[in-house]
């Protein structure tokens, strides 16, 4: 009583692949990488919606 | 032997006990800091409406589209960097260490001993968001949906946070040098976030047919009553933004503002309420507009956020009249000035938040702060005041410019004529309107 759970499996950060510091930087990447390409990807839309209404 | 066996198990007992309350106090506030974080997703709900209903009918969904990929850009970069500007640049334009903060630490993801790390993230995070939608309904109509979203993660994950680590760190030199106040964020959000759209739309230039032989001409939002509930929504969302202003501390005290001076949610309640009824009254007198009447709420809330926990509410009513008029009134002079501002946020958020921050100085100068900082002055709010002009206008128009060397900032003249919803977006706001000569499927 009056305790809560500090530790889970004798770690405090407790996530997917929290260990690996390797694998969160290239989850950032991921990150990074998906927003840049979402601007891209609108920038292509852009182009070709105001070239199909010239 | 047996009143020592007692005197240990009540110790053990009150032990206990603590454990307990401290466990429960952390987790309230991770409670209270989550119903803000949701609160304040009802501004963009706000600002959504708003901006669909100021556009003109074949803009609509083009412009609600842009607001909601603005939320969901700024999200991920600031995780990847928002967080850490904060964290890092306290102290200038030199980053500290903030490792911490950086999007492969291991606090920036779920920990069983870490009760504030991810809710305050979520808050800022938001708060970054409005800056965005701040923007946004700004440039509606002509900039191009990839240009916008550009600038929006510019502001809404770099530039309002650096102010925020100047002005709203425990260790912001803007706090430790000039002993800034600006509780409610009238300056570090709402000023920034102004400055900001002014220098995109030196660049971005009017909406066709805006001026006609450089008369300005009204352009009408195509749906006025949503425009109206938008900006409730806002303003029911502003207790969300303003409630996250606050510092809900563990241990023995209490409420403190960001700044670590004593304060409380009643004192926010007064005038957060005395202001957006100043607002609502000033701008109605100033207009009789009901676009602006509600805004007027905006603009008074604005108006006395730097000094919430300071201000008598009369004094706090007072203001937000006054600065209705000013709002008005630099809304007014720079759409006379060439500057189409679609919704006047330059004057609501920019102007109003600068002046703002400067009356903290005018009616609280000589108020103490803690921890060894200067007392809030007049001289110290203005200083403070300039600098977040500056740092909103400067990347603002600079990479605004780039953008538009770079033809990438504005849709082209035609698309422009015939509605971005008709260009862009693959639906209609409202198909049963559009014409059977022109209606697709």
């Amino acid at each position: 009583m009056g305790t809560s759970i500090t530790t889970w499996e004798n770690v405090s950060a407790y996530f997917t692949f929290a260990d690996s510091p390797m694998a969160l930087v290239l989850f950032s990447i991921g990150v990074a990488g998906i927003v840049v390409g979402l601007i891209g990807s609108i920038m292509k839309h852009e182009k070709e919606a105001f070239k199909n209404h010239k | 032997m047996a009143t020592e066996t007692t005197l240990e198990s009540l110790q053990a007992a009150l032990d206990a006990q603590q454990a307990v309350f401290n466990m429960h106090q952390a987790m309230n506030v991770e409670v209270f800091y989550w119903w803000c974080t949701a609160i304040m997703v009802m501004i963009h709900a706000g600002f959504l409406a708003y901006e669909m209903g100021a556009s003109r009918s074949k803009n609509a969904l083009a412009a609600g589209v842009k607001n909601i990929l603005a939320l969901a850009v700024i999200i991920p970069t600031f995780y990847l960097f928002g967080w850490w500007i904060y964290n890092a640049f306290p102290a200038g334009i030199i980053p500290a260490e903030a490792s911490g903060a950086l999007p492969w630490s291991t606090s920036m993801g779920p920990d069983v001993q870490d009760m504030g790390s991810g809710i305050f993230w979520a808050a800022f995070a938001l708060f970054g968001a409005t800056t965005g939608s701040i923007l946004s309904g700004a440039v509606i109509e002509r900039i191009r949906v990839s240009a916008f979203l550009i600038l929006a993660i510019l502001l809404g994950s770099a530039i309002w946070i650096l102010a925020g680590a100047w002005g709203w760190h425990p260790d912001g030199w803007m706090l430790t040098k000039f002993g800034y106040h600006d509780v409610g964020a009238s300056g570090v959000v709402h000023a920034i976030a102004g400055f900001f759209t002014l220098g995109v739309l030196i660049n971005l230039g009017p909406r066709v047919g805006k001026y006609v032989n450089g008369v300005a001409q009204q352009i009408k939002a195509h749906n006025l009553p949503m425009t109206l509930i938008g900006l409730m929504m806002i303003i029911f969302g502003f207790f969300g933004f303003l409630g996250g202003c606050i510092i809900f501390n563990g241990g023995d005290t209490g409420w403190t503002t960001i700044y670590n001076t004593p304060t409380n949610l009643s004192a926010f309640a007064f005038n957060t309420l005395m202001g957006f009824a100043g607002g609502v009254i000033g701008c109605y007198i100033a207009t009789r507009d009901p676009f602006w009447t509600m805004s007027g709420g905006l603009v008074g809330i604005i108006s006395v956020a730097a000094g919430l926990d300071l201000y008598d509410p009369g004094l706090a009513f007072i203001i937000a009249i006054c600065m209705s008029f000013v709002a008005v009134g630099s809304a007014k002079f720079l759409e006379k000035m060439g500057i189409d501002d679609a919704v006047g946020a330059v004057g609501v958020h920019g102007i109003t938040g600068f002046i703002a921050v400067i009356l903290v100085g005018v009616f609280a100068g000589g108020t103490p702060n803690v921890g060894g900082n200067p007392d809030i002055t007049l001289y110290g709010q203005t200083v403070c005041a300039i600098v977040i002009a500056i740092l909103g206008f400067v990347p603002g128009y600079l990479v605004s410019l780039v953008l538009k060397k770079l033809d990438m900032l504005r849709v082209p003249a035609n698309v422009e004529d015939l509605g971005l919803d008709e260009v862009e977006i693959l639906a209609h706001p409202y198909p049963e309107t559009v014409p059977s000569s022109t209606a697709k499927s």
